[in-house]
């Protein structure tokens, strides 16, 4: 039970104000947007194409970069190599990145002049204002989150099954499919859910690399700024809402899987 | 069977250095070592995790040392077991015919005899985590024997057992040995190596001290590190002498011991086993050679008896049985009379 010693309540009273101060606008948003408004925004076209985009769009993202990102966090967990400080602080620079720059960057990469952006030219697709290039920006925004989370769970599987299964004749590929994948499934999942919900509520590079299609994000600024608040505020509460459901699934999926204890490596 | 020929292998600011070995088919050899001793180093270069620095691992006149870990055809069980935890124990049992493509038959068929072996047939559709670590032991026991490995190499497999399950553990282990498996067993337990190994190696900062028996081992120590290993406590440096013909020795505390054999160096470090030393509360024991009176320090229980210390001048460790204590009627203070034959003093090449 808690004691109420002054200590106890200035960390409740500066707990409460941090709670507050995420969920009070979002309440106040709610509560100023009308059953009809709403209604109506749920079946306005514009807005169900630009809330699937997003979604879809978002999720490919994700599940493509996995292939990629997946190898590359068991690679940070498990080996040493030269320069390894410097690929991690490359990892992690997207996040720290402003987003219009990373858009910038990007829309410099797949732009006609760029490298990816010829190359997409000559099979006759164009990556600006096509959901390929959105995926690309929200990509590049939020992979770390995969990346990072992915690695801890990597390194949380102690190594001695690896070597366990390697001396019961398995090969190298069949230990990572078979131990280090299953045993590190929780974190890759993690970081799959947070990837892909950062992808989604992605705006600044994204406006940059295609203002049309629109995204939700995109939808909600160009609502806002072409009608005002009152207009930006039913489609803001409709994303906010299929998004958080979203997010819920798929995280009582990843949770659902089997918990395994994993023991830390013993010490000899 | 195995051999190991000047093997060396650097880790960090720890080094295995010069390791010779040579294990033949059907011994139960029990590597002994403090933690940080290097002995799982060593099971790890013998089962192909990590690679020499130097020198050379043979196995059934095979040189295997730049063989890849799958091929050796070693058995290794973990010290904490390494079972998998994201299967049944069916399915860590099965890990390794998985790896060699064996029907879904022949898996079944070969997971149920190692089982029945074991005693985990009632075990094997259960997940691993709410298992004993005896039951936990024995899957990775089953685990590791179903790849039919030449050489089982155990790292401290008795360090996480509950006391009472660790005669059946091994009993397993001996049965095994019996039936002509070839094991080597890691430990830093005195009393495992006494009851399991046909021969053991004490090792000591990466490097192998002394290699034999177990009763050459600990009756005739090499140096005090492993003397202190067989539990004796009793040890004097001393010089030694010629007195008309017969050899003693003379301690720091100016006691004098009669010895047995001849040439003898200028000084050196002697042991007692503190079995070997009487003790009696009237009259010395007339059969020994060495006699001195002293007076009972401390009396504590020990797992044979109880050890009394006793101050003759120098201080002696005794280790007795329960009925002698009780017919000796001896308590803390009490004066006594301390003895043993010349023939008990051993002399230690070293002094680690």
């Amino acid at each position: 039970m808690i004691k109420y010693n002054p200590f106890n309540w200035i960390l409740l009273i500066l707990s409460s104000l941090v709670l507050m101060f995420i969920l009070a606008p979002l309440a106040g948003m709610f509560l100023h947007t009308g059953g009809h408004e709403l209604l109506e925004t749920v079946n306005d076209k514009e807005v169900q194409r630009s809330i699937w985009l997003t979604l879809w769009v978002s999720f490919a993202a994700t599940f493509l970069f996995a292939f990629g990102a997946i190898p590359l966090s068991w690679l940070l967990a498990r080996r040493n190599f030269p320069f390894k400080n410097i690929v991690q602080g490359i990892i992690d620079l997207p996040i720290v990145l402003p987003h219009t720059a990373a858009g910038i960057a990007i829309l410099g990469f797949i732009s006609r002049d760029g490298f990816l952006g010829k190359t997409a030219d000559l099979l006759g697709l164009s990556l600006i204002n096509n959901p390929a290039g959105i995926a690309l920006a929200m990509a590049f925004v939020s992979i770390p989150f995969m990346i990072n989370s992915a690695r801890d769970g990597f390194a949380a599987v102690p190594e001695r099954l690896e070597k366990a299964a390697l001396s019961l004749g398995a090969s190298r590929s069949r230990v990572f499919f078979s131990i280090s994948l299953p045993l590190a499934w929780r974190s890759i999942m993690t970081g799959f859910i947070m990837m892909f919900a950062r992808g989604m509520s992605e705006f600044g590079a994204v406006v940059i690399v295609a203002y049309h299609p629109m995204i939700a994000p995109v939808l909600i600024y160009e609502r806002f700024s072409s009608f005002g608040l009152k207009y930006a505020r039913p489609a803001s509460v409709l994303f906010i809402v299929i998004a958080l459901a979203v997010f819920i699934l798929l995280r009582l999926i990843s949770v659902r899987k089997k918990e395994t204890h994993l023991l830390p490596d013993a010490e000899t | 069977m195995l051999k190991l020929s000047h093997i060396c292998k650097k880790l960090g600011n720890f080094a295995l250095t010069d390791i010779n070995i040579n294990i033949p088919a059907g011994e139960y050899f029990v590597l002994l070592g403090r933690s940080g001793s290097g002995k799982t180093q060593l099971l790890e270069l013998i089962a192909g995790l990590n690679e020499a620095d130097s020198g050379e691992i043979w196995l059934d006149n095979e040189n295997i040392t730049r063989k890849k870990i799958q091929d050796r055809n070693i058995g290794l069980v973990f010290q904490d077991y390494a079972i998998f935890p994201n299967m049944t124990v069916f399915g860590n049992i099965a890990y390794s015919l998985h790896c060699r493509n064996l029907s879904r038959k022949a898996i079944g068929g070969k997971v149920k005899i190692i089982a029945e072996e074991l005693n985990i047939s009632h075990l094997l559709n259960r997940f691993t985590m709410n298992l004993s670590g005896g039951e936990l032991q024995r899957v990775a026991l089953a685990r590791t024997l179903i790849t039919s490995p030449k050489l089982l190499l155990l790292d401290e497999p008795l360090a996480s057992i509950d006391a009472s399950l660790k005669d059946d553990i091994k009993r397993t282990l001996r049965q095994l040995n019996r039936k002509g498996l070839t094991i080597v067993h890691v430990t830093h337990d005195y009393g495992e190596a006494v009851s399991l190994a046909t021969r053991v190696g004490v090792i000591h900062n990466g490097h192998i001290i002394q290699e034999g028996t177990p009763d050459i081992v600990f009756k005739k120590p090499v140096n005090k590190f492993v003397a202190r290993y067989a539990g004796i406590k009793n040890f004097f440096r001393v010089k030694f002498f010629n007195e008309n013909g017969k050899w003693k020795a003379r301690c720091d505390g100016n006691l004098v011991f009669s010895l047995a054999k001849d040439n003898y160096p200028e000084e050196g470090l002697m042991i007692l086993r503190n079995d070997a030393i009487k003790i009696q509360n009237g009259e010395p024991y007339k059969g020994n050679d060495n006699h001195f009176k002293g007076i009972i320090k401390e009396i504590l229980p020990s797992e044979t008896g109880m050890e009394v210390m006793v101050d003759a001048g120098e201080m002696f460790y005794i280790d007795i049985s329960l009925d002698d204590f009780k017919k000796l009627n001896i308590s803390d203070m009490s004066e006594v009379w301390i003895s043993f034959p010349a023939e008990a003093g051993v002399v230690l090449g070293g002094n680690v």
